[in-house]
């Protein structure tokens, strides 16, 4: 028989009855992914929106390091987060390394950039009657951020999902931070290579699969709020 | 007693060039308020100032009497309801706008509904409360951000353009509402518009912009050119004047000063046109004739006037008007 349409074969039987290992690294790394999207999301999107609402000096230079940011390797926020969190690096004491916070740590600075970015898109991108409307309704600065959000909401979610979507498809600083510890900090990614370089191909395969499932829920979300956004 | 606005010095500039220069410019409490001018006169540009939606380059500007800082108060900004010329719906339904607004001008929210409910009765939307922008016909729609304006029953309302993009029907029922509204006590409404004489008729008084000045003159026959001496040159006329102003770039002549005759006049006028009539239209009890002399012109005559002339669309006329009925800018 075919080495690879036994391989596939043997990848929907997995699926199909549930393996415990499988999904175990399938919750692992939804849940580290989801963690790191909602931590960069508290922080990216405020941070995009009082970018785009206000004018100040080195503006330009800062969406400069943001698009640099966006570029970055994951394997050097991985090379330099591990440099901070071994035993000898400075933060080594907080023994970070080899821990699910360690990866949620690296996803959530890997993605801060591209949903800020996303994030002041969405209000330069918006209606530009927006904010004079919201000022002009008595909207002070404090709550004209609060209520950009609102009113571009559909797309600020558009950047999280985008940003988890990023991260849960994350190896490079994955493996390095995490160290694929079964059951701990083994994600789906990491968990392809490791099982592709055992020879064990089928559960790689099946890890893939579900990985495509989740790309494509990720995408129809993504093509779903397009379509309703106001 | 105060004005609503008082504006001293004041100077705006878009690309390093003045748009805005008004010198001084008070605006009373309780008037209708019309803002006249061509496109790009400065309207908008004012009406953002009296919003304090932007802050002048030069000047100040008091609100009611008070200097307003770099962020106006919560009272002062409760003064003010502003609809912009193309206003912008946000996400929700009528009365979620309204909600929304009441909400930021810190209005107490046992007062919601009854505000809403005012509101929208002013501007005969109640029927619609429930529907999103973009269910609205452009009418309706500026409806509802004047219902959203006035909700917290501001001392001052200003309309950009209210009857731009609007058929007649819609423009009839917005000036009903600007009517009405202007007969409440203590409400000032300043609104913008380049058909003078439908600003002229709404309103008490009306503010004439040129090229980002304030005049007197009413901004009818109006004409860019260059004065030489006493002699004003359009380009393709030249129309005497007694005014003397260095640096006058505009005229402006009253069409009630202009008198129409078949042939040419033997008067001590100093202008005489012949032109071709190319329109007679109705306004209120007179009729303007448009007569174009190489410049268009138009004049106001009496409907028995018009009988006596016995006026037809392509007849060629003569235009006369004395040199002290044209104002220099």
């Amino acid at each position: 028989m075919n080495y690879f349409s036994d391989s596939l074969a043997a990848a929907f039987g997995l699926i199909a009855s549930f393996d415990q290992a499988l999904y175990q690294i399938v919750l692992t790394s939804v849940g580290i992914s989801l963690i790191a999207a909602i931590i960069a999301a508290a922080l990216a999107i405020p941070a995009g929106i009082v970018m785009a609402l206000n004018q100040f000096a080195g503006k330009q230079f800062l969406q400069s390091i943001l698009n640099t940011l966006m570029a970055m390797p994951t394997v050097v926020i991985g090379l330099l987060l591990y440099g901070l969190f071994s035993r000898l690096g400075p933060l080594g004491h907080l023994e970070l390394l080899y821990t699910p916070t360690a990866i949620i740590i690296a996803e959530s600075i890997l993605i801060f950039p591209i949903m800020m970015n996303l994030a002041i898109a969405a209000v330069t991108s918006a209606d530009p009657r927006l904010v004079p409307t919201l000022i002009s309704l008595g909207a002070k600065p404090k709550n004209l951020s609060i209520q950009v959000a609102k009113q571009t909401r559909f797309i600020m979610l558009a950047a999280v999902i985008t940003g988890f979507g990023r991260a849960i498809g994350e190896v490079g600083a994955a493996m390095m931070l995490g160290g694929n510890i079964e059951g701990y900090t083994r994600t789906m990614t990491t968990a392809i290579a490791l099982e592709t370089s055992k020879g064990e191909f089928e559960m790689g395969l099946a890890l893939g699969l579900l990985l495509l499932i989740i790309a494509f829920v990720i995408n129809f979300l993504l093509s779903w709020l397009q379509r309703v956004k106001p | 007693m105060t004005n609503a606005y008082q504006l001293s010095d004041i100077q705006v500039y878009r690309q390093q060039k003045c748009i805005l220069d008004i010198p001084e410019l008070e605006i009373q409490h309780n008037q209708c308020i019309a803002l006249l001018g061509d496109n790009g006169a400065g309207k908008s540009t004012l009406l953002d100032l009296l919003a304090f939606l932007h802050r002048p380059e030069q000047g100040s500007i008091k609100l009611n009497g008070d200097v307003v800082n770099r962020s106006l108060s919560v009272a002062q900004r409760r003064c003010i309801g502003y609809v912009s010329q193309q206003p912008f719906l946000l996400s929700g339904t009528i009365t979620d706008n309204i909600r929304l607004a009441l909400k930021l001008q810190g209005v107490e929210p046992k007062q919601y509904d009854k505000l809403i409910t005012q509101a929208l009765d002013q501007v005969s939307l109640t029927p619609l409360a429930d529907q999103t922008a973009s269910t609205l016909s452009g009418g309706q729609l500026k409806r509802a951000a004047i219902a959203r304006a006035i909700a917290h029953q501001p001392s001052v309302l200003l309309l950009d353009e209210p009857f731009s993009h609007l058929d007649q029907s819609h423009i009839k029922q917005l000036e009903n509402i600007i009517e009405q509204l202007a007969q409440q006590s203590s409400k000032t409404i300043i609104f913008s518009t380049h058909d003078r004489l439908q600003g002229a008729a709404l309103a008490d008084t009306t503010i004439n912009l040129v090229h980002g000045t304030v005049t007197k003159s009413p901004l009818i026959n109006l004409f860019h050119g260059q004065l030489n001496g006493h002699v004003f040159d359009t380009g393709h006329l030249q129309i005497h004047t007694t005014n003397q102003q260095p640096h006058a770039k505009h005229i402006a002549i009253d069409p009630d000063e202009i008198i129409i005759s078949p042939k040419v006049l033997d008067s001590s006028m100093r202008n005489h046109f012949r032109g071709r009539l190319i329109a007679i239209t109705e306004e209120a009890t007179t009729i303007r004739l448009t007569v174009d002399c190489g410049e268009r012109f138009h004049a106001l005559i009496s409907p028995e006037s018009l009988n006596s002339l016995n006026l037809k669309l392509g007849d060629m006329i003569y235009l006369s008007f004395k040199s002290t009925a044209v104002s220099v800018f």
